[in-house]
């Protein structure tokens, strides 16, 4: 009885998400639709036969309505199949499952960089809350939100990559030969966007870990004796871990808009490269199966952050 | 900055207070000495984006002014980009472009998305349950893959970005507006408008918005911040403004080609937007603090 209005909430967030994810795919099949030029134009070159044009455009299914086309491609798309790239002339699925793949290497490493700094930092601002390294974290975190990431990388590439010639300019990722190679040519992308992502998390937390700190349990085991490192890990953290876990989820959101943005600055061969690639060339069903994926994580990712904070928080459990 | 904020003194003297309200001058008083140097920046910049046209030493299109990629000096005080164009004056510029697109963008945003939210913070029931449904629909899109697509469709143009921006931005100002007014609308002076048989619109703007500016006042500044961010980003990629605007993101994309040879391209225009994010994001906080609200959970 008392899990029933926590399983409608939850069941409810989850009609949503299919809800929005339907709503965004008409959205995505509607702005690929008005990208200017022709298809079959494009395809087939500037003299091509007007006859030749409407075979070509007949073949495709370019000639039926546009309703009918939406219906064939989502029920296409919810069988796996995404069709042929009508640039490249390879098949679609394949193209993006690779690219995929390495754009979730370049994330996966960011998020490694990231958690263990926002918590180092996050901890040792909370500890030295006033004190002159407290400080210079929150001028640095000050900064980082005040740097877009587009900066951050070509920062970071002047420095390390062009002046000291520490780390490559470009994220070449299929000249790794081995691990230590792909940590080296993947360390700046993946630094500018932990860089982007430490600056919101460790102000979260540094406020968060402050109010803990304050709390009567908290000052029970400082009064009790208990060392300073103790009270800060064992009694102090995990209580600010919620809204940690919650920061973090919104950051992962931002991530498929960051990665969009940090791969053109890196000319990594990743799937944000590949959209704003396929969106240039009109590249149809690329375009459409890369930003529906894209959509579809960022709406999953919202859809486990909301899970994870009902399922952590009693009181919205309670609530509900 | 951040061990002032900690104690945050009120500095507001109450001796010195005035027989009349003058909500200013007591607004003036209560806010943080970073959120005066912010607002002292943003007059700085607003200055630049109106008179800059008439002082900027060159015409920011104006190809070989200097030889190209050279280094500040006194005749370019920032340097040419690789056309040997005056970034010093494309920067400047370029202000004006920056600061209307973002502005206007957030302007619209916050409008439609205060209004929205206070009718419907105000109305509850079935209308609010499918009028919030569809903002949560449409917060679910990633922002950014949406606005290159719908900017790829309909072309790049100042009013396309200014109005994608704006739809993008406008259910989550509705969130935050309708979530504040929820928090008023039981009060007395509320019962007593509904009892007078005021109509909702009436009430809502008459009754419902005075006792919700400062949130407005605080989404507007956090939600410029982001704007100026996003468009840059936009420009980075292609997608902001067409190319003859010397706008912040193209530029840097621009300098990006010739960064082995020089940073001067880049960290111009970059250094101008993120003096100008800081400043907005010093403003805000310290208004934030003016009106006692937290500036809210930090979404990029």
């Amino acid at each position: 009885m008392r899990s029933a209005p926590l399983l409608r909430l939850l069941a409810t967030r989850v009609v949503l998400a299919a809800l929005s994810l339907l709503v965004v795919s008409v959205v995505i099949f509607w702005c690929v639709e008005m990208l200017p030029g022709d298809t079959a134009q494009r395809m087939l070159g500037r003299d091509a036969t007007p006859e030749a044009l409407a075979r070509l455009r007949a073949e495709l299914g370019l000639d039926r309505p546009a309703a009918e086309r939406y219906g064939l491609w989502l029920a296409a798309t919810l069988w796996g199949d995404l069709g042929q790239s009508m640039v490249a002339d390879r098949p679609v699925a394949d193209w993006v499952a690779g690219r995929a793949a390495n754009t979730l290497t370049l994330a996966g490493f960011a998020l490694a960089i990231y958690i263990p700094l926002a918590l180092a930092l996050g901890l040792l601002s909370a500890a030295f809350r006033g004190r002159p390294l407290d400080q210079a974290i929150s001028v640095a975190v000050l900064l980082g939100m005040c740097v877009p990431e587009f900066v951050t990388g070509l920062l970071l590439v002047s420095v390390f990559a062009i002046t000291l010639d520490l780390f490559p300019p470009l994220a070449l990722i299929d000249q790794a030969q081995d691990l230590g190679d792909l940590l080296h040519i993947l360390f700046l992308p993946a630094l500018t966007l932990a860089i982007a992502m430490t600056a919101y998390a460790v102000r979260m937390m540094r406020d968060n870990l402050i109010e803990v700190l304050e709390s009567p349990y908290v000052r029970l085991a400082t009064l009790k004796g208990l060392p300073r490192r103790q009270v800060l890990l064992r009694h102090a953290l995990p209580n600010a871990l919620g809204p940690a876990v919650n920061v973090t989820a919104l950051n992962i959101a931002w991530l498929i808009g960051g990665i969009v943005v940090v791969e053109t600055v890196f000319n990594f061969p990743g799937i944000g490269r590949l959209l704003i690639d396929a969106i240039s060339v009109k590249d149809v069903p690329v375009v459409q199966a890369v930003a529906l994926l894209l959509t579809a994580l960022y709406i999953l990712t919202n859809l486990l952050a909301d899970i994870v904070v009902i399922v952590l928080n009693p009181r919205l459990r309670a609530g509900a | 900055m951040a061990a002032a904020a900690e104690h945050a003194p009120p500095t507001a003297a109450p001796a010195a207070a005035p027989a009349r309200r003058r909500p200013m001058a007591e607004a003036w008083a209560l806010m943080p000495a970073s959120g005066r140097v912010g607002l002292a920046m943003l007059v700085v910049y607003a200055a630049v984006a109106l008179t800059g046209p008439w002082w900027a030493p060159f015409d920011p299109g104006k190809i070989a002014a200097g030889p190209p990629l050279s280094p500040p000096s006194a005749r370019h005080l920032a340097g040419t980009d690789a056309l040997g164009r005056d970034l010093f004056s494309r920067v400047v510029h370029g202000t004006g472009a920056v600061m209307w697109m973002s502005l206007s963008a957030t302007g619209l945003a916050v409008l439609a998305g205060s209004l929205v939210g206070l009718v419907t913070g105000y109305l509850r029931g079935w209308i609010d349950e499918i009028v919030m449904r569809l903002a949560d629909i449409m917060i679910s899109i990633p922002p950014l893959i949406i606005a290159v697509l719908v900017i790829g469709a309909f072309g790049n143009s100042q009013t396309v970005v200014i109005l994608i921006v704006a739809l993008l931005f406008a259910p989550r100002v509705a969130r935050v507006v309708r979530a504040a007014t929820l928090g008023i609308v039981t009060e007395d002076y509320v019962t007593a408008a509904v009892l007078r048989g005021e109509s909702a619109l009436g009430i809502a703007v008459r009754e419902l918005l005075p006792n919700v500016t400062g949130t407005v006042f605080v989404e507007f500044a956090i939600r410029s911040g982001f704007a100026i961010m996003f468009i840059g980003a936009l420009g980075f990629l292609g997608f902001g403004a067409p190319p003859p605007t010397p706008e912040w993101g193209v530029m840097i994309n621009e300098g990006r080609r010739t960064i082995s040879a020089a940073l001067w391209p880049v960290l111009a225009p970059a250094l101008a937007m993120a003096g100008l994010v800081l400043a907005i994001n010093l403003f805000t906080e310290g208004l934030a603090r003016v009106i006692g609200r937290s500036p809210g959970p930090a979404t990029h």
